[in-house]
């Protein structure tokens, strides 16, 4: 009887709370010997109450019981009126793979597989890669095993659901006595009740379900605060500073005439396009007295605050500074209608070997990861000349780069012992630095071409690698859940980022260099302080596992793209979702923004280049409190290569994109 | 229970020396190997994602197994895929077929030619927002109708900037390049330089903001040009090449192109010098037109019967000149057998009585009518004969009747020989109940190779008794067909006895016997070359 009474006094609970300090008050009230006589009372007086008791301890092993009270829930659930439903149906989903974990825990393979197979489909949409996870796991030591899963019966799930659902919910659970769903949703789902009116389906992405003190900490982390402005003193700001200061038109184009020859003299980067770049800067010069208008007025609205360095930053030489600036002098103004060219570096006879790819700053150079562990790095500015030399009336078309090495045009950089999976250009050019799955990370010059320090420190593949915007530091990914923080001087690394849950697979660093930004398999992106190492922010909201990320060079937003073609670009302050931009079909590998910020480009495996217009949809943010569901994305172009994917993307100084990517053979 | 079955595990175990595993530990094995194999494939998605690619490949396997610190699999890279063998006497067991290879193989091989270098091509994806039409570049989509703009900028709102539709600028290259190739057209001076540019027009991506001007300048040299048989026959080559050429969206502007090349099928007068063979022409823009059905009759479901009403028309009014019923007929056989069944046969009884004055050479003393006539009757029997042929190919093989059954129906045949061509189809059907077998047995026809099958179609043996002024068309037909006309007769005998079998065989109920019945009343042996026999080959 005793048992009993214990059972009983639990469901008496349930059914008035339904909350999770059920357990606590249950242990008091053992504690107080089984409770007074209202208790008992209760019990006696409520024949329902037994006889429910009685079937509960009777089927407690019962595999089927599972099906049925989840196909019941389910049915009821998908009947329920519209204006709630999409409420309850957030409760199905935590339900189900709490119900197929536990009839995997308890022995029932073959029904926890036919139970999985039959309502899949309900929940592939959105959680499809957390359920491929799951499928494999088929006997209780599996649970044990695997981290995904046991984090997910450790924690708990939030769910926001608004009042009158909570309470239909509860009601029907009483009323057909399903006592094994009211105990899973009992267990792992921790309701967060508000009053009032449900919120409209289309605010889905909070309702993703998430471990529940993950969440805390991730709330708890994103109440940090960070600075996010660009630093003081940077280029940039001199040359806002200057751009006022050359406010007569006269000068400005005196000098940034003298500029151009002196550019097209030292660095040809835009690769014997001499005329279009020419012709670009005209138009910008015409251009640019209202564009300078409109720079001030920007400034105006939203002056980019300005930040001290933590790091020591590495003294640029005057020259590189110079010519830097000239650059940005010459921007070409970027809008969604003054569009940007594109120039693509087609890798062809590439046997799909090509693991990544990589632009320097100014386009000139193009270096290519293989999965035979070699690195080739080409020099576009010199293939250009040879083939246009006569048209650009240059003498020295200098053949030493194309002779001696048996008409190969390319350098070759040969040191890694795995496939190379990413390489990044120093600011300038002179360094590039390559990550493999050996483990290590090798830096290179491109004017020896040749091969300085291997840094040793991952236990893994290194996913990805980048330089610091002012070069000198590095940050690296791995296999092995950390993200490092280096500097080309040592071979150890100086910070070391953990906390990610699965594997790290992008790094970017923010404009200010105080951040870096990591994406992973475990869905999230983070971003770390550089000088303490710490977690300063979690943006959540992806569906599967990240794989690009840009940050805008005003320093306030991030755009994260992952493997289902989703981009989401996230307010670093506020640690929120501004818009996802949905639009690519497959694996977005690379994002950039413009030089201003106006324009983000992504290059996606679905073999096209799509731009976004980033303004309009910061804007329409604060538009759309009022009227939600205003169509905040706006793709500007799509431009279908043929079929090469796009690997690497770059915006030069100049906001000239460039992009590159591996031709591959058409399916046929 | 697990995807992967015990009787899998046994087999492993037994192939790395475990025999003695009992099928518990299998049972209990299976869901673990499954669990495993998850974990491995999950990895080795991980490593396929970083390689950038969207294919898995062996060597993603490979990093997945490092990554575990698991040893890889090492073997010799076969190159092609994995076959999979069916375990002789299992129902669903499967092996992999992996053979021994001799290392001295290997060695003593000769070296694969080497690849080619990586390299780089640098282009041009877009030039201040706009897709230059370069080959380097996916071809253009089919220019958007301005509307669909419209509206999107209408409902965005003022944050929108409106842009107007972009003026359809063509480079200078275009412009050089559709002076080129319109200059050749009309030309007709320089053959093979022509040639070249139609490989050009039916492979180059990037011409397709040329197409409305194509199909303008055809238009209107046709229209102008109907005198001109050489420029109406480059003309209809430049179609053709547009339409091969698989970058150019060309549907749009079908409806501009249609007129003109039908009026190049069934046109009354094209060329005007006796020289010019417009029957050539005719044939050439049939096989056209069927293509063009063929490609877009699924996305415009009128096409073909619009087109057929056309050509029907044309072929139906008695006032129409032989030229143009040429035409249509080849038209129609072009499009397929079915329409010929249905719009042809159906009217081929009047018509062939039309023509038959028109065939008689006493009625008919103007020769170049005659020519025609004979033409026109060519390609009824083409039609016909191809129609048949492929009706005959549709039944299944069945074995060959027995010798004694088939005697039985020679002996039959030959007893209703005399009186064969005034059979009807009434009379054949009476006889039917008896002969069914031998019409089952012989209707199969594996179709053996046809003695005639020409494409232009003048088939016109010259042993015809019934028109026997045929000869000058005889020999105006080339060396194969008269060659086959003698070997005809040469087999007469036999051929008369294939013919009466063939009048009985095709009682069947299916309407195709009695197609055939009527086509050999209205065409005598002419038709016979087009019939696939088994049965000859039972004679022979």
């Amino acid at each position: 009887m005793d048992p009993e009474q214990v059972d009983e006094f639990v469901m008496g609970y349930l059914k008035k709370k339904g909350f999770n300090s059920a357990a606590k008050q249950l242990q008091e009230a053992l504690h107080h010997n089984n409770g007074g006589t209202f208790n008992s009372t209760d019990y006696h007086n409520d024949p329902e109450l037994t006889k429910l008791i009685r079937s509960f301890s009777q089927s407690e092993n019962d595999p089927t019981r599972y099906r049925d009270g989840y196909s019941k829930l389910r049915s009821w659930a998908y009947n329920s009126l519209d204006l709630y439903k999409h409420e309850l149906l957030r409760v199905m989903y935590p339900v189900f793979i709490h119900c197929y974990m536990d009839l995997v825990g308890k022995g029932h393979t073959q029904e926890a597989r036919s139970f999985f197979n039959s309502f899949r489909r309900d929940h592939e949409m959105i959680h499809l890669r957390d359920l491929q996870k799951l499928e494999g796991v088929l006997v209780p030591s599996h649970l044990e095993e695997m981290e995904f899963a046991r984090s997910l019966r450790q924690s708990k799930v939030n769910i926001k659901i608004c009042q009158y659902s909570y309470d239909l919910l509860l009601q029907y659970l009483h009323r057909t006595e399903s006592t094994l769903m009211l105990g899973i949703i009992n267990e792992h789902i921790n309701f967060q009740v508000y009053s009032g009116q449900p919120n409209s389906s289309s605010d889905d992405i909070d309702a993703v379900t998430i471990v529940g003190s993950f969440q805390e900490t991730a709330d708890h982390v994103n109440q940090k605060e960070i600075q996010w402005g660009l630093l003081e003193d940077s280029l940039e700001d001199r040359l806002e500073k200057t751009g006022s200061l050359l406010s007569d038109s006269e000068k400005g184009q005196g000098e940034s005439k003298d500029g151009d020859i002196d550019d097209s003299k030292k660095r040809s980067n835009e690769i014997g396009k001499q005329g279009s770049s020419l012709k670009k800067l005209k138009k910008d010069k015409a251009g640019n007295a209202t564009a300078k208008v409109a720079r001030q007025e920007t400034s105006i609205v939203s002056p980019a605050p300005r930040v001290k360095p933590e790091l020591a930053l590495p003294v640029m030489s005057t020259d590189v500074e110079e010519s830097i600036l000239e650059d940005l002098r010459n921007r070409v103004q970027l809008s969604s209608v003054a569009m940007p060219s594109v120039s693509f570096y087609t890798f062809v006879n590439t046997h799909n070997g090509l693991n990544c790819a990589s632009i320097s700053h100014d386009g000139s150079l193009v270096a290519g990861g293989f999965s035979d562990s070699s690195i080739k790095v080409w020099d576009m500015a010199k293939i250009g000349q040879a083939g246009s030399g006569a048209l650009q009336g240059e003498s020295d078309t200098n053949d030493q780069n194309v002779g001696p090495n048996g008409r190969r045009n390319y350098t070759l950089l040969l040191g890694h012992s795995g496939p190379v999976y990413s390489a990044t250009f120093s600011p300038p050019g002179d360094f590039v630095l390559s990550s493999s799955a050996d483990t290590t990370i090798r830096l290179w010059s491109t004017q020896l071409n040749a091969n300085l320090v291997c840094y040793k420190g991952h236990n893994y593949p290194v996913w990805d690698v980048q330089f610091s915007p002012f070069g000198h530091y590095f940050a690296s990914c791995s296999h092995d859940r950390t993200a490092r923080i280096w500097s080309m001087d040592r071979v150890q690394p100086l910070r070391i980022m953990a906390g990610h849950l699965s594997d790290v697979d992008c790094v970017q660093w923010h404009p200010n260099c105080n951040y870096i930004a990591t994406g992973s398999s475990d869905k999230t992106v983070r971003l770390w302080d550089v000088q303490t190492g710490e977690c300063v922010r979690i943006f959540i909201g992806h569906r599967s596992m990240v794989l690009s990320l840009a940050m805008s060079p005003d320093g306030r937003y991030m755009a994260s793209g992952d493997e289902d073609g989703t981009i989401m670009m996230w307010d670093l302050s506020t640690a929120r979702c501004i818009t996802p931009l949905m639009g690519h079909n497959s694996c977005v590998w690379s994002l950039s923004y413009s030089g201003e910020g106006s324009l983000l480009a992504s290059g996606s495996a679905d073999c096209t280049v799509k731009l976004w217009d980033v303004t309009s949809s910061t804007k329409l943010t604060k538009a759309e409190e009022k009227n939600g569901n205003s169509n905040r994305l706006r793709s500007l172009r799509t431009f279908p290569t043929k079929s090469t994917p796009v690997h690497a993307l770059r915006f030069s100084r100049r906001n000239l994109l460039f992009a590159a990517g591996a031709l591959a053979k058409p399916a046929s | 229970m697990s995807i992967v079955p015990k009787e899998t595990i046994e087999v492993i175990a037994q192939s790395i020396g475990i025999t003695n595993l009992s099928p518990e530990a299998a049972l209990m094995l299976a869901p673990d190997v499954e669990y495993r194999v998850r974990e491995i494939m999950q990895e080795a998605i991980k490593c396929m994602r970083h390689s950038k690619r969207t294919t898995l490949t062996a060597s993603d396997v490979d990093g997945a197994l490092n990554l575990r610190n698991l040893e890889p699999i090492y073997g010799f890279g076969s190159g092609g895929p994995i076959r999979f063998r069916k375990a002789i006497g299992h129902r669903d067991l499967f092996y992999t077929d992996d053979r021994e290879v001799d290392f001295k193989d290997v060695i003593e091989a000769p070296l694969p030619k080497a690849p080619l270098d990586t390299e780089i091509v640098c282009h041009w994806l877009a030039i201040e927002g706009v897709q230059p039409a370069i080959p380097e570049n996916a071809p253009l989509e089919v220019i958007r109708a301005p509307a669909e703009n419209q509206i999107y900028q209408q409902k965005d709102g003022p944050l929108i900037d409106i842009r107007l539709p972009v003026k359809h600028v063509l480079s200078k290259e275009l412009q050089l390049y559709f002076q080129k190739i319109a200059e050749l057209t009309m030309s007709k001076s320089n053959p093979s330089l022509f040639k070249e540019a139609l490989v050009s027009l039916a492979s180059d991506s990037g011409l397709h903001p040329l197409v409305p001007y194509f199909t303008n300048f055809i238009a209107d040299e046709v229209s102008r040009g109907l005198n001109d048989f050489l420029l109406l026959f480059n003309l209809m080559h430049v179609v053709r090449s547009l339409l091969q050429n698989p970058h150019i969206h060309i549907e749009p502007y079908l409806h501009q192109l249609m007129p003109s090349v039908v009026t190049c099928l069934v046109s009354r007068k094209l060329g005007n010098r006796f020289a010019d063979n417009h029957w050539d022409l005719r044939d050439f823009t049939a096989n056209l037109v069927a293509l063009i059905c063929k490609r877009f009759g699924n996305t415009y479901v009128t096409l073909q019967s619009r087109l057929t009403k056309t050509l029907v028309n044309a072929l139906l009014d008695p006032k129409k000149a032989l030229t143009q019923h040429y035409g249509a007929i080849q038209g129609l056989a072009a499009l397929g057998h079915n329409v010929v069944r249905l719009l042809v046969l159906s009217n081929l009884e009047p018509y062939l009585s039309l023509l038959e004055p028109e065939l008689d050479a006493e009625k008919q003393k103007n020769q170049m009518k005659s020519y025609e006539a004979w033409r026109v009757y060519g390609a009824l029997l083409r039609a016909a004969g191809l129609c048949i042929h492929d009706r005959l190919k549709i039944f299944p093989n069945l074995p060959s009747p027995s010798p004694s059954l088939l005697n039985k129906g020679k002996g039959k045949v030959i007893n209703t020989e005399p009186n064969k061509r005034k059979l009807s189809v009434d009379s054949s059907e009476n006889r039917s109940p008896r002969k069914r077998l031998i019409a089952t047995d012989g209707s199969d026809g594996g179709p053996s190779p046809m003695q005639v099958d020409r494409p232009t179609g003048d088939a016109n043996p010259p042993q015809n008794s019934v028109h026997p002024s045929s000869s000058e068309q005889a020999s105006g037909g080339n060396a194969p067909e008269s060659r086959n006309a003698k070997e005809n007769q040469g087999s007469k005998g036999r051929t008369i006895t294939r013919k009466a079998i063939l009048d009985q065989i095709w009682k069947d109920d299916l309407d195709s016997g009695r197609l055939l019945v009527k086509l050999h009343q209205l065409y005598g042996d002419r038709i016979l070359p087009f019939i696939p026999s088994t049965e000859m080959s039972l004679f022979l």
